[in-house]
């Protein structure tokens, strides 16, 4: 199974490693927005932010599963 | 389905080297308006969920190749157009104001710390509603001032610091003078992380918290 906390070794400008979690959390919420880029369809219903909060969900799970690691980690 | 998945904006120079693929190992192009550049790819759309993390990293890995020689303007990954057309409109309609930004920015980019409960903190008391918002408040008084505490050790690096709080925690975002990352980590090392907090710090980034409203919010037309 992947390892959803990896350090992947891509890079700040200093050659830092960057975990996978801060880099889902860039690309995802910070930058610009195009207006209406969320918008997806089902069944011919336009259902707007649906894609953002199931992005969002596995991004707050990420979240308590780091912090789950850091503790087990600490035992 | 195809469409245009734009990575990032920034001031093109003929020495500038480029990426040349992108998210799902298509070809990166480049598209010019006046000054400014602007990197995309046609890609399937909409991405496989299972995907998904694979393709944050080419992203990044896209925005970092051009990020990491000068200033970029970064869009989220989810921003995708319907066609050329729709991208072209979209550069005409905004490349004045992202050549604003990216002049502001030029010289800088964007560190960050983030301070969130320790995984060590004690369990939430839930004994009471009084109790557990005590406790709530004795922590974001701690967040606060660990806050006002970085905010004063990194005045002499810079004086554009924003503080979001985060559900996971407190952001602190600063801008920072290219070549200063060092300086700005060795400033917020030594402030004292309160009791029961953990300090993460990162960067640098592209400077996307301290774009203008008018560029992180653009108008579009065609946008998907």
């Amino acid at each position: 199974m992947q390892n959803d906390f990896e350090t992947v070794g891509v890079l700040g400008g200093g050659g830092d490693e960057v975990s996978l979690l801060e880099i889902l959390d860039h690309v995802l919420n910070s930058g610009v927005v195009i207006h209406g880029s969320l918008v997806i369809s089902l069944a011919g219903v336009d259902l707007v932010y649906l894609g953002l909060n199931v992005v969002l969900t596995s991004v707050e799970t990420a979240l308590s599963n780091l912090q789950i690691e850091e503790k087990r980690r600490q035992k | 389905v195809s469409r245009i998945l734009a990575y990032c904006g920034f001031r093109h120079a003929p020495e500038l080297a480029l990426p040349a693929l992108g998210v799902s190992a298509v070809p990166v192009q480049l598209a010019s308006y006046g000054e400014l550049g602007l990197l995309w790819s046609e890609v399937e759309w909409p991405f496989d969920p299972e995907r998904m993390q694979k393709s944050a990293v080419e992203f990044h890995g896209v925005v970092h190749y051009v990020f990491r020689q000068r200033a970029v303007i970064p869009f989220r990954l989810l921003s995708v157009f319907d066609d050329q057309q729709a991208f072209t409109a979209f550069a005409a309609q905004n490349h004045e104001r992202f050549l604003e930004d990216l002049e502001r920015l030029k010289n800088f980019v964007q560190m960050e710390c983030v301070i969130y409960p320790a995984p060590s903190q004690p369990q939430v008391d839930r004994s009471s509603g009084k109790a557990y918002l005590a406790q709530k408040a004795v922590a974001l008084r701690s967040c606060e001032g660990f806050a006002q505490a970085m905010r004063d050790a990194v005045a002499h690096l810079s004086s554009e610091v924003r503080v979001r709080e985060a559900k996971n925690g407190t952001r602190i975002f600063v801008l920072v003078e290219r070549g200063r990352e060092n300086d700005f980590r060795q400033a917020v090392s030594v402030v004292a992380v309160p009791e029961h907090l953990s300090r993460r710090m990162s960067g640098p980034w592209p400077a996307a918290e301290f774009l203008s409203e008018q560029v992180k919010m653009p108008e579009s037309a065609g946008a998907k």
